[in-house]
């Protein structure tokens, strides 16, 4: 019997023909700490290898001139940089809250994604023995604006993450 | 993406392997009932996790799950004659009974004792809800038995299929927590199958094809709960439950029966989509069974005196480019079961991860590969058993809800989500 197209392409053997070429080019990920809790951990993961990930440990906002609001990140290094332009030039945005903490900052955050069809993803860290409520509020203050919401109980969890997605 | 080191610690199952120990610490489904009807019925041949087994039932009804070879030259015990309480080997006459213990060796004399030291491994076999199961861990460590709504349920309320799939079971399984597929590929199914059609919230599923995703971890595994937009700003939930390692449930729609599946590895190459429907509150309608038998819903129609599905990688899964093109079906493979099997097993037969561009929204993939790796590690390493080995772990089920935007599914659908006896399901 012949084989079928696709039983002959299925077998290891044909697998192993795929080509190597990179598929996707590096993103740009950017990663947020919405509070000083997740700014502590943003610090750490920020010292692994990554291919490109941008990491901010804060959101500040400045009155301008003109009555408007001007957002800043500050990175690790003590830089900051315009929002717009990071959200902008970003392919996804992570923001990481910790658990019942101030995580009112993703707003903005938030609509600049929508301005710019970025994709939002929001994830909440309890830290040691928390309470449920915690958790909760923080959900709540993240749930409109993330297109993907998760708890990470597991610290290196975030790394995972940032990792599968080729930060 | 996963590196290569990664992707070979999640696909590798066989003995030794960290995976492989993963998978020996839980209840797994192998056979039918059906496959062994009656008591001395002919032996089967299993591989699981990479091991070559005979499952038999004896005279006495007693089921045996044994290493597949005589232990005197090597043959094949599916030759076995399966008669008086034992497996004769037609070779030279040896005989193994349930527990792979030698009991006659025709050559020697019974009062030399020589069969007494012969011995195959066997493994415990038992048979719940039309499904027999094994557990090839350790005996210390032995888990509670299967207590999965759809096997405790009277046989009445529920309907058990299985297939094989040519490929590695984390694909397959991947498939199973992967909500947001459906509304691509399954969506020509959603008003048309018997099984699916009919059920007021399949209109949210292919009216919003860009859900949002809220991932939870429960003791045993994950929730994965899919958003897509409903009347009047609220919102429409479809949970799925995934329990370690291998256990996926799919949200019900309307009053259909609740389905789900698990997705165990025969070798690293291949695996069993078991594929269950169960109600719980009522016994499933003539024409629902008719419809599953007939491969409809999650269930496929079979090569004849097999479980190999009938449109398989040797006839191009039957494919028809003008129902594609047509919007009959989305990518031209008929029936929701080999939908899925088609697209997985095109991945090859260990799916290279390390070549994947994964996105945001598929962090329900992300973190069950995540948990997978640090229960193998751990117990392999340090011997830490892994969650999803309690009865409360079994006692899931998925739900579709609609709520207000301010509610969390996790507390919202939470009784929805824990089996309960007499308790319908809650679906839209």
């Amino acid at each position: 019997m012949l084989l079928s197209e696709s039983a002959r392409v299925t077998t290891a053997q044909e697998a192993r023909f795929r080509i190597q070429t990179p598929n996707s080019k590096p993103r740009a990920v950017k990663v947020i700490a919405l509070d000083s809790e997740a700014a502590r951990l943003v610090d750490d993961i920020s010292k692994k290898p990554w291919n490109g990930a941008a990491f901010f440990k804060s959101l500040s906002f400045e009155q301008s001139g003109d009555d408007n609001v001007k957002a800043w990140l500050n990175d690790l290094a003590g830089h900051t940089s315009d929002l717009v332009g990071e959200v902008a030039n970003a392919d996804c945005v992570v923001v990481i809250a910790g658990a019942g903490e101030d995580a009112a900052s993703v707003s903005v955050i938030a609509e600049l994604c929508n301005h710019y069809h970025k994709t939002l993803i929001a994830l909440v860290v309890p830290q040691g023995s928390y309470e449920q409520d915690t958790v909760d509020r923080s959900l709540k203050a993240l749930r409109p604006h993330a297109k993907m919401l998760v708890i990470a109980h597991e610290r290196d969890y975030i790394e995972a993450m940032l990792t599968a997605l080729r930060a | 993406m996963l590196k290569k080191e990664q992707n070979d610690l999640v696909t590798q199952t066989g003995p030794g392997t960290p995976m492989g120990d993963l998978f020996r610490s839980y209840w797994l489904p192998i056979l039918l009932s059906e496959e062994l009807p009656e008591n001395d019925c002919p032996p089967v041949r299993v591989k699981v996790l990479s091991e070559r087994m005979i499952a038999f039932r004896d005279s006495e009804g007693k089921l045996g799950l044994i290493d597949e070879f005589c232990a005197h030259r090597g043959v094949s015990l599916w030759f076995g004659r399966n008669e008086e309480c034992g497996l004769r080997c037609p070779y030279h006459g040896w005989k193994f009974d349930t527990t792979g213990q030698c009991v006659d060796v025709p050559s020697e004399p019974a009062e030399s004792g020589y069969a007494n030291k012969v011995k195959l491994k066997a493994y415990p076999l038992i048979e719940k809800g039309g499904v027999l199961w094994t557990y090839m861990g350790p005996a210390e460590t032995t888990p509670p038995e299967p207590e999965w709504e759809f096997a405790t349920v009277p046989l009445n309320q529920s309907f058990t299929s299985k297939r094989l799939q040519d490929n590695n079971w984390l694909q397959a399984m991947e498939g199973g927590i992967d909500s947001s597929h459906v509304s691509f590929l399954h969506r020509g199914d959603l008003n048309n199958d018997p099984l699916f059609k009919g059920a007021a919230g399949n209109k949210y599923n292919l009216a919003d094809s860009k859900p949002v995703f809220e991932v939870v971890e429960a003791p045993g595994g994950l929730y994965i709960g899919a958003r897509r937009n409903a009347e009047e700003g609220k919102f429409y939930w479809r949970i799925t439950p995934w329990v370690m390692p291998c256990f996926t449930m799919v949200p019900p729609r309307g009053d259909h029966p609740i389905h789900g599946h698990f997705w165990v590895p025969i070798d690293d190459e291949t695996c069993t989509a078991w594929s269950f429907d169960y109600h719980p509150t009522r016994p499933l309608s003539d024409n629902e069974r008719q419809a599953m038998k007939d491969g409809k819903g999650i269930h496929v129609r079979y090569v004849p005196g097999t479980y190999r599905p009938l449109a398989n990688k040797d006839n191009d899964y039957l494919i028809d480019r003008e129902a594609q093109k047509a919007g009959r079906t989305y990518s031209g493979v008929e029936g929701i079961g080999m939908q899925d099997a088609s697209l997985q097993e095109s991945m090859g037969p260990i799916c290279d991860r390390t070549k994947e561009n994964l996105v945001g929204t598929d962090n329900g993939i992300i973190m069950a590969r995540h948990r997978l790796m640090r229960a193998a590690k751990a117990l392999h390493e340090k011997g830490v058993l892994p969650p999803g080995r309690t009865v409360e772990d079994m006692k899931v089920r998925s739900a579709a809800v609609i709520l207000p935007p301010d509610q969390p599914y996790k507390d919202a659908a939470k009784e929805a989500l824990i089996a309960k006896v007499g308790v319908k399901q809650t679906s839209v």
